[in-house]
């Protein structure tokens, strides 16, 4: 397993309802990103189709894996590189559920998927109206290391995070569509994760306008000590290459030990409270 | 929440950031030629003219001028003018009095003395010129609605407000205000009192019963779930005048959605019909 590698946080606007379109930018995102050496390169959620899909979902969802999650793969593999992107998924065991799911693909083909588990139906969000929540956290052992997935609105419950951290992730993945009003929030809580679970963290948003609402991009690489290892512009398209350096965990694990220190016994105290809210 | 001027406060430059963007992005993914909207010299056109302007340039913006003789101000025409030569915007101007004259002698049960609904009357002739350059050149037209309007419906339905976007409508007046003055627009504009030019003498705050600095933060408290007590409270109101405004926000809503319908079948426009727009 690698210790060291680069990855590429691929800042995409995307034609919305077009996945051929998408399938394509993300091929040509790959590519520049292996110029650069980047070994996993990450695009936003629902990267496949654009974020605001309202009743078009239904005709856009795909089985995982399917066709778009194979084209997916081919670029992988000819390119070498591990991929992360957002698409719907439809269930394969009902007609008409869907899920918001992350998919990792490799050089060696499919690697995981993970469905959305808290999805935002609230403000300018109707993500319930159309999706099942998923119920697995998604961990995937890799060549890069035990790779977490989040994605976007996940980021706000920090048992998340915890929980893939402590089932081994040492890269937190979080792909997200956040309108610019909320970017407050985002820009402190992708430093959080990473800092109190001594992970990195790898956020990648989407950018560009999409029935009104403006995606803010500032997708970044965050150290397990909370420092900014690469960050993409605001409002615009960009691709920015950040290192991974597992090495750089333990001496922050070390010095703030907040895994060392986590004390079990307030999770069963947490779930009594929260069911009863 | 404190209920304070400061509130209303945002980062304008990024406020113009963002309009702009909306705009052209909005007219390049419907392929449009560029923007239409009605130009009258009061502060919001001015501010939506200008704003089209930068997104687009202005060779882009086509500001029509549509006065009538019983509102005809010659201050407002060179307020505009004055907006049209700072950004650019190329002109048209066009005196509505002889469709008004006709409209007026067509319409069997018209009555000069009601005065809203003749001055409506005028608000919906201008649209249907606007919409008319907008169907002929293939441009948007672009609406100049601010949000402290569109919340207690002080406009008329389907007439000023009809457009296929309103970059200002998130912005309450005096935030529009705020934003003008950031862009450039020049200051007489700005401090004049704002009217919906539907009869002569007619002034927004005069009508309304309230200046803009206090409706807005009513409104902006409102919008953030606050009780009418507190507004009131908070702003040294009485509370009697506080639950008016929010009957006038709540009874408005016909003003502001699409025509309803009942549900009979599968998929309904205004109900569960939902799919995006650009």
């Amino acid at each position: 397993m690698k210790q060291k590698f680069k990855v590429a946080l691929a800042q995409i606007n995307c034609k919305r309802g077009d996945k051929k379109a998408n399938i394509q930018k993300i091929e040509e995102y790959t590519a520049r990103a292996r110029q650069h050496d980047a070994e996993l390169v990450i695009f936003p959620e629902l990267s496949l189709t654009g974020y605001t899909i309202r009743d078009e979902l239904y005709e856009l969802a795909e089985h995982i894996p399917g066709p778009s999650t194979a084209a997916i793969e081919k670029i992988a593999k000819k390119h070498e590189a591990f991929i992360v992107f957002g698409m719907p998924e439809l269930s394969d065991k009902t007609q008409a559920t869907l899920y918001n799911t992350a998919v990792l693909v490799g050089p060696k083909g499919f690697v995981g998927k993970y469905r959305k588990m808290h999805l935002p139906t609230h403000s300018v969000f109707e993500e319930k109206r159309y999706f099942r929540p998923g119920y697995q956290a998604g961990v995937f052992d890799t060549e890069l290391g035990k790779i977490g997935l989040i994605v976007c609105y996940d980021l706000f419950f920090p048992e998340l995070s915890r929980l893939i951290r402590l089932e081994g992730a040492r890269l937190i993945v979080c792909i997200s569509a956040s309108p610019a009003v909320r970017r407050t929030f985002f820009e402190t809580l992708t430093a959080a994760r990473a800092m109190e679970n001594t992970a990195f963290l790898a956020y990648v948003n989407l950018v560009g306008i999409e029935n009104g609402l403006q995606f803010w991009g500032g997708s970044r690489l965050i150290g397990p000590d909370g420092r900014v290892l690469a960050i993409a512009k605001y409002d615009d398209e960009d691709l920015v290459i950040g290192e991974v350096d597992y090495s750089d965990i333990a001496p922050t694990e070390a010095f703030v030990p907040t895994l060392k220190d986590l004390r079990p016994e307030f999770f069963d105290k947490l779930k009594e409270k929260a069911e009863k809210l | 929440m404190k209920l304070t001027q400061q509130v209303l406060d945002l980062d304008w430059e990024e406020v113009k950031t963002k309009i702009t963007r909306f705009i052209r992005d909005y007219v390049e993914k419907v392929k449009a030629n560029g923007i239409v909207l009605g130009l009258s010299g009061g502060i919001d056109s001015s501010t939506a003219a200008a704003l089209s302007a930068m997104a687009l340039g202005g060779d882009k913006v086509l500001g029509l001028m549509l006065p009538e003789k019983e509102t005809y101000n010659l201050t407002d025409i060179m307020h505009a003018e004055l907006v049209a030569e700072k950004f650019g915007i190329k002109t048209v101007t066009i005196d509505i009095t002889p469709t008004l004259e006709a409209l007026q002698k067509s319409i069997p049960i018209f009555d000069p003395e009601d005065k809203l609904c003749k001055g409506n009357l005028k608000a919906r002739t201008r649209m249907l010129y606007l919409y008319y350059y907008a169907n002929k050149l293939n441009l948007i037209v672009c609406g100049s609605s601010d949000k402290s309007e569109v919340m207690i419906g002080y406009f008329t339905k389907w007439g000023d407000v009809a457009a296929d976007i309103s970059p200002l409508m998130d912005l309450y007046k005096t935030q529009v205000r705020k934003l003008a003055r950031h862009i450039g627009i020049p200051e007489e504009i700005i401090e004049k009192p704002p009217s919906p030019m539907l009869w002569p003498g007619q002034t927004a705050e005069g009508e309304i019963g309230l200046k803009y600095e206090v409706l807005d933060l009513i409104l902006y408290g409102l919008e953030h779930f606050m009780k009418v007590e507190q507004i009131a409270e908070q702003l040294n109101l009485p509370k009697d005048l506080v639950e008016k405004v929010k009957r006038r926000w709540k009874a408005m809503e016909h003003k502001r959605r699409m025509p309803l319908t009942t549900k009979l079948q599968y998929r309904t426009v205004g109900f569960d019909f939902r799919m995006p727009l650009t």
